[in-house]
């Protein structure tokens, strides 16, 4: 329960089914495309993600706290 | 037959609260119109309101911060663009690019009141643009 209040809109298992079967739609093998990556790419997009990821983090915690107060 | 006088904030100087009301009212301006316009707070004839928001504008640059990500990912690792453009289609029925809401709080003739508002629409929908973002970047073993 207390999942599904974090997360108000989709479950994280919903959005991986929904990617998998975008990428299948579309004809892509995750397993494949992967390989077009180069080391440098994977560890600059892995960069990327983290700190959206942290941003968000804060930008929910500062709406969380306007609801407290 | 006269009507009741209706109660009006300004009518009246008889507490020492007013002059603090007048620097509180300073402050709350420019509180005010950091908003973006999709969000109108209109105070009228009213003392003691307090107003908390979030920030719209950041909000929505966060959201396209993620979108761009999106793109971005999918761009590199799809080495041919037309099936990235594809699968960036199928993923924006999803996205739902609506912006956020347009809001309207008015307070008029009161006092004391507190008001909070969050743009419910604009955090749900970054909630699942990084959900989305990464769910494709574990799917790619980039994470």
């Amino acid at each position: 329960m207390s999942e599904s209040s974090k997360d108000p809109m989709m479950s994280n298992k919903v959005v991986e089914v929904m990617v998998d079967s975008i990428f299948r739609k579309n004809g892509i093998k995750p397993e494949e495309v992967k390989n077009n990556l180069s080391e440098k790419q994977r560890e600059m997009l892995k960069e990327m993600v983290t700190d959206l990821k942290a941003q968000v983090e804060e930008f929910q915690e500062k709406k969380n706290e306007s609801k407290a107060e | 037959m006269m009507h009741k006088k209706e109660w009006r904030a300004l009518d009246y100087c008889d507490d020492e609260r007013n002059n603090q009301a007048e620097v509180e009212e300073a402050a709350k301006q420019k509180n005010i119109t950091k908003q973006s316009s999709e969000e109108w707070i209109i105070i009228k004839d009213s003392e003691g309101v307090t107003v908390t928001t979030t920030d719209t504008q950041a909000a929505i640059s966060l959201q396209v911060g993620i979108e761009v990500a999106i793109a971005v990912v999918l761009s590199i690792t799809l080495a041919d663009s037309d099936k990235a453009k594809a699968v960036f289609q199928d993923l924006e029925q999803v996205m739902k690019t609506k912006q956020s809401n347009r809001q309207k709080t008015i307070v008029e003739k009161s006092k004391n009141v507190n008001i909070t508002t969050t743009d419910i629409d604009i955090a749900i929908n970054i909630q699942l643009l990084i959900q989305l973002l990464l769910a494709i970047v574990v799917s790619l073993d980039i994470l």
